[in-house]
């Protein structure tokens, strides 16, 4: 009887720490990195790994000539065409990388994106669905041919658990200075995610030239704003259109209400040196920013109001140095910093940086 | 009545082995009687599920939580050997465990019901600590007037629950094991609304009697019924509370 006892036990003890199985095997598929000669490039390779896009930002030359990419993948799974085959950018060449997890269940795509700016005037007019979070699809501001220019907050507030597309604080507004379209941003609450686990109260609207970088949303959420583009040519002016109605009450980082303090939109354009990306915690303090183009007056504008700013220089421009240009835009000014107003409402459309 | 309780107290601080050889006699002229008991311990064991998944990979602490169980049994003894018993108890049930897990498919739960799902990689610190009233039922074997043993099974109701924890140094990859890569230095969940409101289970033990009226006590409750329900996605598993009571009981 005794031992009956003692089997039970030993059945307890058995089901608790007992046997840990064998491993998994990895499940994963991914292109980890992407590496290009840096004479190649005019900004650094991005991977959006949500969506499946390597973003080659190219010279000239390495467009008209390819390159070839080291690739980094899960180890142990595998990938074609093959890392240190040439990339070709006419029609036989290269368009997409397979991957396959070391579990031979999982396959990932990944599709090669070249990001080129020609023209630094932007209407606003096309707009995609981005299905990172298949069951909250959100609008997505597209460049002229779909490739992906501009990005926002988005990401990271799909992250946060918004669960109604609607609740995203950038999208598209039929009510456009000109032409169908135009961009709104819109400070919105945190969710109960974001206040629990983050300490995140709102989220302004944001829209910027550049990438949101997801892999780093929960460490270092200013860190996941990548801003700005590559740029060549001497800018002038920063000019656009926009419309400004700030929320009623403002609040502070930790969610409490500011008494007599109005919330202000920000526009801004920053040229700076180099091919790596700056992000919302250097953009203003960098040493290598050349030159800003600042909205000087954030306040409410119930109408459609011009802006015409002239860059101001803090170096001299040197046409032989790569360059990127970021254009940010928010629907709080202190957004980076989580204050702001519930309901603060900007909206943008025919922007443009002016070449000298 | 309280003179008896303190001289059967320093009998059995005293000798330990106390004096029943009268009660022999009964085997012969045994009436069925009703007996009370007052039940009295803790509970150590598990929420767990029976067999660990692949994707756990280490447990790097185990620990009981402090589980009091108190309750009350009734039992007829119709024969001198055989029985049967009822029991109400309230019982809490808790661990906490630091495990490592891989590829481990969760989900981040939010009061207003939007969800961020994926598979985590990483360290996982999992607290549970519920409390339920039990019913157990039992048939119950006496085969001499030292040992009781009992085998029945349980049902259970909860009425407070916590089942929260936190995810550290890892990551989680949004939706499946392709999606985002997201690092989490430290995220946390707490699944403790989702519990099921209702358990039953096996349970089963043996007592000691160590004095006149006290025994040593050891009872096994196994649940049969998954904690949570099938639809859940914060687990993958079936998970079931596993706990052995160990403690007194009094006969009153």
């Amino acid at each position: 009887m005794k031992s009956r006892k003692l089997c039970w036990v030993a059945a307890l003890a058995g089901s608790l720490c007992g046997c840990i199985k064998d491993a998994p095997l990895n499940p994963e598929a991914d292109i980890e990195s992407f590496t290009i000669d840096k004479s190649n490039l005019t900004g650094d390779v991005f991977i959006d790994q949500s969506k499946g896009r390597i973003r080659l930002y190219l010279t000239r030359t390495a467009y008209d000539s390819g390159v070839v990419p080291t690739i980094k993948i899960t180890p142990g799974a595998t990938i074609t065409p093959a890392s240190g085959d040439s990339l070709k950018f006419d029609s036989a060449g290269i368009k997409k990388y397979t991957v396959i997890s070391p579990s031979g269940v999982n396959k990932k795509t990944y599709t090669i994106e070249l990001v080129n700016i020609g023209n630094w005037k932007f209407d606003f007019e096309k707009w995609g669905i981005d299905k990172t979070f298949p069951e909250i699809p959100f609008e997505t501001l597209e460049g002229e041919d779909g490739s992906a220019i501009w990005s926002s907050g988005n990401l990271g507030v799909g992250l946060a658990g918004v669960s109604n597309p609607k609740e995203f604080p950038l999208r598209s507004t039929t009510d456009a200075y000109q032409g169908k379209l135009a961009a709104e941003l819109e400070t919105r609450p945190g969710t109960e995610l974001s206040m629990g686990f983050m300490n995140i109260y709102l989220f302004a609207g944001s829209l910027f030239m550049g990438n949101f970088d997801l892999g780093s949303a929960f460490q270092n959420p200013l860190k996941s704003t990548q801003f700005g583009q590559p740029y060549a040519g001497e800018p002038a002016r920063f000019t656009g259109y926009y419309k400004y109605k700030p929320g009623p009450v403002f609040q502070d980082e930790k969610g409490n209400p500011v008494a007599g303090k109005t919330d202000e939109c920000s526009i801004y354009a920053v040229l700076y040196t180099g091919t790596s990306r700056l992000d919302a915690t250097n953009i203003f303090t960098s040493e290598r920013i050349i030159a800003t183009a600042v909205l000087p007056d954030g306040s409410a504008k119930a109408d459609w109001t011009h802006f015409d700013i002239p860059f101001t220089f803090k170096k001299s421009y040197d046409p032989n140095v790569p360059m990127m240009m970021a254009i940010v835009a928010s629907s709080s000014k202190d957004g980076n910093y989580y204050r702001g107003a519930v309901g603060s409402r900007l909206l943008l459309d025919n922007i443009e940086i002016v070449k000298k | 009545m309280k003179n008896r309780i303190i001289v059967l107290l320093i009998v059995m601080l005293t000798a330990g082995s106390p004096l029943f050889a009268q009660d022999h006699k009964t085997a012969t002229s045994f009436k069925p009687v009703l007996e009370h008991r007052i039940l009295a311990g803790f509970n150590f064991g598990a929420t767990a599920p029976v067999g660990l998944p692949n994707t756990i990979r280490k447990i790097n602490s185990y620990w009981s939580e402090f589980s009091p169980s108190l309750g009350y049994e009734l039992s007829y003894r119709a024969t001198s050997k055989w029985g049967a018993a009822i029991g109400v108890k309230l019982d809490y049930k808790g661990m906490q465990v630091k495990d490592e897990v891989m590829y481990f498919p969760t989900i981040i739960t939010t009061k207003d019901g939007a969800s961020f799902s994926g598979d985590f990689t990483g360290k996982n610190k999992t607290i549970v600590h519920n409390a339920y009233v039990t019913i157990p039922v039992s048939a119950v074997f006496t085969p001499n007037d030292r040992w009781r043993f009992n085998l029945g099974g349980y049902a259970a109701w909860l009425f407070s629950s916590s089942f929260y924890g936190s995810v550290h140094d890892g990551y989680i990859r949004n939706g499946g094991s392709t999606g985002e890569k997201i690092i989490i230095d430290e995220a946390t969940f707490d699944f403790g609304k989702e519990l099921r409101k209702f358990d039953i289970g096996l349970q089963g033990g043996a007592a000691y009697r160590v004095g006149k009226k006290l025994s040593v006590t050891g009872n096994l409750a196994w649940g049969l019924r998954p904690i949570f329900s099938d639809d859940f996605k914060g687990m993958d598993f079936p998970m079931y509370n596993i706990y052995l009571m160990l403690g007194v009981a009094y006969k009153i």
